[in-house]
């Protein structure tokens, strides 16, 4: 039961981009695909963010945007403003929904060229979408622009155009490829992959690909000692420190570490 | 080679560069090897910039200390250099306080007062402690220097010694070589753990100067029994933030660890060689570094105008 509504939201995303309800509105025709590699992020101890790979097929002469997008949840930030015209502080909270946690963006030939059909698919055009409580204080904060800053300031959302190589032309389709470097702070989870491809200003093929990111090996061991048995995690936690601390005093003999 | 020495830490939910851990538990240990002070409120800002989130940052510091302050403790035992009895009575003074601070700042929290009375607490502190021991330090440092005069008369006691003289419950503190009314620790102790309550930080760099200004006690029994009560202090700090927030990285703690033990040893060494007085300028130089830092951050516009829940 627990795992199924984990995955709820995920088949939820899914099925909304099958109805084109998400950006990318009425699809003519789907005669894409695409490939993802590896088909698990494995975060062992060595896990430094990850690159995949994205292979796939799109009409023959259409511009193709490749999304690595997390699942939309909710989001409660803090807003600084000015206090007294003069001090800058925290000045209240606020509570964003539908906010992607990652979102990362390559492309074959650049926004601009893709035109209208292709905003609703870039940063500027994904945090239009988040959704701002009702009645909130805003602070004469743009809340779009600073969550965009704060989300590229923390690697989780990047834009980058002409990353997406373009094949030869082949019985009315093309391949395409690009490489995506996923950040060392994704959190662990299930993500989508889309691909769209938009000719004449319309959108006229997509297609999705998911991908896990996990904990492996000692991460994961560690990650549920800590949430699972979090009093033996913390005991644990303390006991080493105290161990340490007794064995540096008696190796240096004298003063320890900071304090 | 970046791949050698980089290490997830699955509670941080971010990958680190172990060489820069290691190095900044480092440059903090050397600081705190010379003036026996200045972890927490240095090392945690340090760590959020490198990317660990806030809440994690100042637990895992904790955790950190928890060590830092059993061998240093163990050392200053040795030496014969703890006072258990003040320690104590200040532990006891910490904890009543540090409750009492938490209930300020949930009371404060649900009038939107919060922020405000964190960052002007600090800054004034800060502001206040690094100010006076400046000032202090720089006037002994020049009688040091004029032409030592000799003082026949007796000394009268000040207005302020005659005051904890007169206070009731007197007791000896022989490690300290003091004798002090039991008041005076403890409403000390809870005015430390008010405002570390409040600032969110172990508070030794308020303790410090309350045991050499207030309590007049000598300064290598205050190092030592500083490190006594912190221990105590952080191993409260360190099980609370693991069972109800997990936020403890004790892989992250292990490292600044092992960084801050190396970076104490040369601090130390360092130590020897600066007289008292000297000391005492460059931990009061240090401090007001921060609130200067910290002063500055609050007049400037800062990059971005949202920030993640945790962080001051």
């Amino acid at each position: 039961m627990k795992k199924y509504i984990q995955i709820m939201p995920h088949l939820l995303l899914v099925a909304l981009l099958c109805l084109g309800l998400l950006p990318g509105h009425a699809i003519a025709e789907s005669s894409m695909n695409i490939a993802t590699t590896p088909a698990t992020i494995n975060m062992g101890a060595r896990y430094n963010g990850a690159k995949i790979e994205i292979k796939g097929s799109a009409p023959a002469g259409s511009a193709v945007i490749v999304r690595f997008v997390g699942e939309p949840s909710e989001l409660h930030l803090r807003q600084k403003g000015k206090v007294f015209g003069l001090l800058w502080m925290n000045v209240g909270t606020i509570k964003l929904e539908n906010v992607p946690k990652v979102c990362i963006i390559d492309t074959s030939v650049p926004f601009e060229k893709i035109g209208e059909a292709g905003a609703p698919y870039s940063l500027a055009g994904t945090v239009k979408e988040v959704e701002i409580e009702k009645d909130a204080d805003t602070h004469g904060i743009d809340i779009a622009n600073e969550l965009l800053l704060l989300k590229k300031h923390g690697k989780l959302y990047s834009e980058s155009e002409q990353g997406v190589i373009m094949g030869p032309e082949k019985d009315g389709l093309t391949d395409f490829s690009t490489q995506l470097n996923v950040p060392s702070s994704l959190a662990p989870g299930k993500y989508l992959i889309e691909a769209v491809a938009v000719k004449d200003g319309k959108v006229i093929a997509d297609a999705t690909d998911s991908i896990t990111a996990e904990m492996v090996g000692f991460p994961a061991w560690l990650s549920h000692l800590a949430y699972q048995k979090s009093l033996l995690y913390g005991i644990m936690a303390t006991v080493i420190a105290l161990i340490s601390g007794l064995v540096i005093g008696l190796v240096f003999g004298s003063k320890g570490g900071a304090h | 080679m970046t791949d050698l020495i980089n290490l997830y830490l699955p509670i941080a939910g971010n990958s680190v560069n172990c060489l820069a851990i290691l190095g900044l538990g480092g440059a903090v240990g050397l600081l705190s090897g010379i003036f026996g002070v200045g972890g927490g409120f240095l090392m945690t800002p340090l760590l959020i910039m490198m990317g660990i989130p806030p809440t994690v940052a100042a637990a895992s510091d904790s955790n950190q200390i928890v060590g830092a302050s059993t061998s240093g403790t163990l050392a200053h035992f040795r030496l014969g250099n703890v006072d258990f009895k003040m320690g104590l009575i200040l532990l006891v003074g910490g904890i009543i306080g540090g409750n009492i601070g938490v209930h300020i700042i949930k009371v404060l929290r649900a009038l939107g007062n919060a922020d405000f009375l964190i960052s002007i607490t600090y800054v004034l502190m800060l502001g206040f402690v690094g100010g006076y021991m400046f000032l202090e330090s720089l006037q002994a440092m020049r009688k040091a220097k004029a032409p030592v005069q000799e003082d026949t008369a007796p000394k009268k006691p000040s207005a302020y010694a005659k005051m904890i003289a007169s206070l009731p419950l007197q007791m000896e503190f022989t490690r300290s070589g003091i004798r002090l009314s039991v008041f005076m620790p403890l409403v000390l102790g809870i005015l430390v753990g008010v405002l570390a309550a409040i600032m969110g930080v172990g508070g030794g760099f308020i303790m410090v100067p309350i045991m050499v200004y207030l309590l007049r006690m000598p300064m290598h029994v205050v190092v030592g029994t500083s490190l006594f009560q912190i221990l105590f202090t952080c191993v409260n700090v360190t099980i609370m933030q693991a069972t109800q927030n997990h936020t403890v990285d004790f892989v992250l703690a292990l490292l600044l660890l092992i960084g801050s033990s190396i970076g104490a040893q040369v601090g130390t060494k360092v130590g020897k060689k600066l007289g008292g007085e000297q000391l005492k300028i460059l931990l009061a130089s240090l401090v007001l570094f921060v609130m200067f830092k910290m002063l500055y951050d609050l007049l400037v516009r800062p990059d971005v105008l949202l920030a993640y829940m945790g962080g001051h």
